[in-house]
Formats: structure tokens, C-alpha cells, sequence
């Protein structure tokens, strides 16, 4: 079907590019993902895209899986699948052939700017992604309070299983929610 | 020499670790990597567990995976499979990494799919967003450097979250005005502490 190619080539075009600026991980995209799920492709209303993230926050592995619901919930597993490789083949490519060079540049003046440069990008794209996802969500006391409770537990215990932090927060979000009906 | 030699034999070994081997250790790795922290997993069962690589040689992939685009654990794995069976090792290694959290994710949004008209659903999926917001937050601010002659680079971090996260510009033009200033920032100072 020509929608669907369409569709397929919307999600490479979005996520194929944010590959090679995903600087400091795939947490860095969350905002940008946000961005054009809900503002401009409209693939997902504010309300599914909150849902999606809270998702790919309670799966194992890297944290970028947001990419692949988005994906999954535009075109199924063919978009799945198209927005992954669209998101992590650019940049495992480009690992791949400067790894080789890397060793070369080690201990250089470049290198070490290069690394402490990105640092802050990284921690401003990161931190606009907790932003966006908040601005995602329903709102509300109860989530900025958890929100804040939980970055201030995870900075002062840095060891505490984040997904125990879900589970917990969830649990409490239920059992409030069915009280109150 | 010691060294050499115990370097020799482990190239050697290297040699004989087949595909197979490598796309199942990944596999495991990516299903049982929770929170996020995929190279901290990675280096507990590919360098302490198996002795694939070395040390020396996890730090700097974990150097290059930072200064890299991408997530950490993918870049890392990337070059943990080219150092053991190249091309190849490097496709089979991310493959198996990230199919079983790409099933799993997917299989969890398909059954909430089916209860998402339940109002309870929402509220639980609210309790775990705005928990893992934190973590986003957390995991942001533990990255801010800190110091008064970091103020630059602080400066740098706030421009970057309000105008992608508060004033909602896109990433790529910000990061591209952005990522070379910063970096040229960080060269100046290192000139001026010599």
C-alpha cells in the first residue's frame, strides 16, 4: 500500500537524521521525538505519547525503544522495525569506522575538548526531555511532586533500582486513582 | 612481555568466538539490562564474566561511545562485536542485543493497547512516567558540570534545555550552533590553564 511506504519513509526521514545527533545517548532525543510525534507528524496525541514513554521506561535495555513503539503504533511491526534501524544504523555505522581512528587521537588536546564540550549539550538535550515529557502528560500536582521526588531520590541514591521507583509510583498512582472512583 | 604474550593468547582466543556466541551473550545482555545503565551490564558480562576485552579496551569504547551520537550501550556493543569477528560480530552483536527489549516493548504497548480505555491503566502509567521523568532529570542534572569556572558550560546546559525542552526548537539547528561552540569553549579553557 502507498500509504504505508509513506508512512515508512516519514518515520526514516524523522528518525534516520536525530541518529547522528543523539549526543550522550538516546536520551538526548526525547524532546526532539516529542516534538514531531505529537506536534508535527501527529502521530500520537500527548496523552498516547506520555503512555509510550512510561512503556519504554519499564522494558529492558537501551533506553531509546521509544523510537520503535512510535514506530509500532504508526505503520506495526514494519514501522517498528523501520523506525529502529532508521535510529541506530547511522550512528553504528559511523562507531564502527572511527573506532579505529579513536585510538589514534587518545590523549589529545581535540580529544579532550570533544569530550568535555558535549558534555553540557548532552546534559541541556537530556534535561529538555524531562521538560517535554512533562508537558506531555495530563498535568497535575501528583506528577510534578513524583517527578521531583524521584530526581531527588535517584541524585542522593544513585544505586536505587529505578525500576523498583517505577513500580512503586505506579502502585501509588493506581491505588489513589481506584480510591477516587 | 607477560603481557604481550596473555594479550597474544587472548587475541587468539578471540578468533573462535562464533557468531552464534556472540549474538546469544547480547541477547541476554540486552533482556536482563534494566534501567538504562546497558554498559555498566555490558562490562560485568563481557569483560569480568567472559574476558572478551579487556579493560583498557571497554574504557575506551566507553570514551568514544560518549563523544559518538547514539546510545551508549548500542556504540558500545558495535565495538565490542567488530574486536571479536568485525563486520560481521559488530551486525550480529547489536541484532541481538536489541531484539529481545524491541519484542518485549512491543508486546507490553500491545497489552496495554487493549486496556487502554481503563482508567486505572491510565493513572498506573502516569505513576510510572512521571517516576521515570525523574530518572530523566536525575540522570540530566548528574551530568551538569559543576565548579565556577564551569559557568560557561552551565550556561551552555540551561540554553540547551530551554530552548529543545521550554521553547520547543528543534534539536538539529540547536546542536549544530551549540556542539561547536561548546567545543571551542572547552579548547579555550584548556589553553588558558596551561
Amino acid at each position: 500500500m502507498p500509504g504505508d511506504w509513506r508512512a515508512l519513509l516519514a518515520l526514516v526521514l524523522v528518525f534516520g537524521p536525530l541518529s547522528l545527533f543523539s549526543i550522550g545517548g538516546g536520551a538526548s532525543l526525547l524532546a526532539e521525538i516529542e516534538h514531531q510525534a505529537v506536534g508535527v507528524h501527529h502521530w500520537t496525541s500527548p496523552r498516547e505519547f506520555a503512555d509510550l514513554f512510561a512503556i519504554s521506561r519499564a522494558a529492558p535495555g537501551p533506553g531509546t525503544m521509544l523510537s520503535a513503539l512510535i514506530g509500532w503504533k504508526v505503520a506495526g511491526w514494519p514501522g517498528a522495525l523501520t523506525a529502529s534501524v532508521a535510529l541506530y544504523l547511522p550512528s553504528s555505522l559511523l562507531v564502527f569506522v572511527t573506532a579505529r581512528l579513536w585510538g589514534r587521537w587518545r590523549g589529545s588536546a581535540w580529544h579532550a575538548a570533544v569530550e568535555n564540550g558535549l558534555a553540557p549539550v548532552a546534559a541541556g538535550l537530556v534535561l529538555a526531555g524531562g521538560i517535554a515529557v512533562l508537558r506531555a502528560m495530563p498535568g497535575g500536582p501528583a506528577i510534578w511532586i513524583t517527578a521531583v521526588v524521584a530526581t531527588v531520590l535517584l541524585m542522593r541514591w544513585p544505586q536505587l533500582n529505578p525500576l523498583a521507583l517505577f513500580a512503586v509510583s505506579g502502585l501509588l498512582f493506581g491505588v489513589f486513582a481506584a480510591l477516587g472512583h | 612481555m607477560a603481557e604481550g604474550g596473555r594479550r597474544d593468547r587472548e587475541g587468539a582466543g578471540k578468533a573462535q568466538i562464533s557468531l552464534a556466541a556472540i549474538a546469544i551473550a547480547f541477547f541476554w545482555l540486552g533482556v536482563t539490562s534494566f534501567g538504562g545503565g546497558t554498559a555498566a551490564w555490558l562490562y560485568r558480562a563481557m569483560v569480568q564474566r567472559r574476558h572478551w576485552i579487556d579493560d583498557q579496551a571497554y574504557l575506551s569504547g566507553v570514551a568514544l561511545s560518549r563523544v559518538m551520537p547514539g546510545s551508549g550501550g548500542v556504540n558500545l556493543t558495535v565495538q565490542v562485536g567488530q574486536q571479536l569477528r568485525g563486520g560481521a560480530g559488530a551486525v550480529v552483536a547489536v541484532v541481538g542485543l536489541l531484539s529481545g527489549p524491541l519484542v518485549i516493548v512491543i508486546a507490553l504497548a500491545a497489552a496495554f493497547a487493549r486496556i487502554a480505555g481503563s482508567a486505572l491503566a491510565h493513572a498506573v502509567l502516569d505513576g510510572v512516567a512521571a517516576a521515570a521523568i525523574g530518572l530523566t532529570f536525575a540522570t540530566g542534572l548528574v551530568l551538569v558540570p559543576r565548579g565556577a569556572s564551569q559557568f560557561g558550560q552551565i550556561a551552555i546546559v540551561a540554553v540547551t534545555a530551554l530552548t529543545v525542552g521550554g521553547l520547543r526548537w528543534p534539536l538539529l539547528p540547536v546542536v549544530s550552533c551549540l556542539a561547536p561552540l561548546s567545543i571551542g569553549l572547552a579548547l579555550l579553557q584548556q589553553r588558558w590553564r596551561r
